[in-house]
């Protein structure tokens, strides 16, 4: 995923998510990732030897790795302060 | 398996009146029907001329919202007797929806109460919307833009007495993909209205949204694996909640692209897939319509190919 597709994807996610009132945010591309500005947090693409790792977020002073890209959005979910939300397990259906 | 459609519209659209003009055909007269009415005194099971045995009402509240356990009790119970042979062995049922009913909450009882979803197998959902009300009822009546939302087929009745093209225009707007038609009196044929859900998006705009409802269609040339449709299904689940009301498609599958995959969710609910035996058409693209609320128009398409990247990158 390129960084404009990164910022896309969390750009949405944060609008699917109706983020609390805060100061603007903006999701920018910078070298490698995204930064969601407003939030101070980052998120960055691992290097391929840090497998299974794939995503970094990163706040000052803190990296929280992710393994995947549910994952990030997971992660990210719970930094923006958007909680879990109404969030579902998928259920099929008679079981 | 016993094929169950719903038929829902707003208040006055002519539901009754549909109903029985298909039961006086006698290719549909062996159809069981559940009749649900808002009022304490029910009176459109009245109307019905069906038999009385295989005729159901359930008045003692809107489906949707109070007697869901009832609705599946009822068809559980339709069932035992037609297996012992207490009532004639019905092909189908049809449940008429009170005109205030939200059809999500219906249809999610269908699929997952456990017992129902053994015998039954939810085919259709029909909507009617009247020429002379039905687009004030769409302006005003959130309950009567999620009938068009989540139907398979929409039905423009009472044509003579309004607009019907201009009321075709805009239910095209809020459920592009359902076929519609136009019919007084409820003249059309049963068996275009109740084939089987028709999981086959029309190619076309990716996004259409109408005050915060709207249909996105996804399109992938290449088959997709199973594992990333999978977890694309669980994310969308999981970010999107109550929004997400309705999903469908057909998949070509990365593991069985020659057979293309079924896939009907409700909510977070998702039915077992079926398999169609080859692709309609000759169109072999993954075609899947998410019919929602407030979901960020390309969301879905961007997570699918993020998760599709991932896993092929596994797979590597």
């Amino acid at each position: 995923m390129t960084p404009p597709e990164l910022r896309d994807l969390v750009a949405d996610a944060l609008a699917l998510w109706e983020v609390p009132e805060g100061p603007p945010r903006r999701v920018a591309v910078i070298e490698g990732g995204v930064a969601l500005e407003g939030f101070g947090l980052r998120v960055l693409p691992a290097a391929a030897e840090d497998l299974p790792i794939r995503w970094w977020i990163e706040r000052p002073g803190q990296r929280r790795p992710c393994t995947s890209v549910t994952g990030l959005l997971r992660g990210l979910r719970n930094a923006v302060g958007a909680g879990e939300g109404e969030a579902r397990r998928l259920r099929v259906a008679g079981s | 398996m016993i094929p169950v459609s719903v038929v829902t519209g707003f208040l006055g659209a002519g539901k009754t009146t549909l109903l029985r003009r298909v039961l006086a055909d006698p290719a549909w007269a062996d159809s069981a029907v559940i009749v649900n009415e808002f009022g304490e005194v029910p009176l459109d099971h009245e109307l019905l001329a069906a038999s009385e045995e295989v005729l159901v009402n359930v008045s003692t509240g809107c489906l949707c919202c109070v007697v869901r356990t009832d609705l599946t009790a009822t068809l559980m119970d339709l069932a035992r007797r037609r297996a012992s042979g207490e009532l004639p062995a019905y092909r189908r049922v049809l449940i008429e929806t009170s005109g205030l009913a939200d059809p999500a909450p219906i249809l999610h009882a269908l699929m997952t109460d456990a017992a129902v979803a053994e015998t039954h197998r939810l085919c259709a959902v029909v909507t009617l919307v009247d020429a002379l009300h039905g687009a004030a009822a769409l302006d005003r009546h959130p309950e009567a833009r999620r009938q068009a939302m989540l139907a398979d087929r929409i039905l423009v009745t009472k044509p003579d007495l309004g607009d019907a093209a201009a009321l075709g225009a805009v239910l095209a707007g809020i459920n592009p993909d359902a076929p519609l038609r136009a019919a007084a009196h409820g003249a059309v044929e049963p068996g275009w209205l109740f084939a089987p859900g028709s999981p086959i998006p029309l190619p076309g705009p990716e996004a259409r949204h109408s005050a915060g409802l709207g249909s996105i269609v996804i399109e992938r040339e290449a088959p997709v694996p199973a594992l990333a449709l999978t977890l694309w299904m669980q994310a969308l689940a999981e970010h999107c909640g109550a929004r997400l009301l309705r999903l469908k498609g057909l998949v070509a599958l990365a593991e069985e692209p020659a057979r293309p995959m079924v896939v009907h969710a409700i909510q977070h609910v998702v039915h077992p897939p079926d398999w169609l035996e080859r692709w309609p058409g000759g169109d072999r693209r993954t075609r899947i319509v998410l019919i929602g609320q407030g979901i960020p128009r390309h969301f879905p398409v961007r997570l699918l190919a993020a998760i599709e990247a991932e896993v092929a990158g596994s797979l590597r």
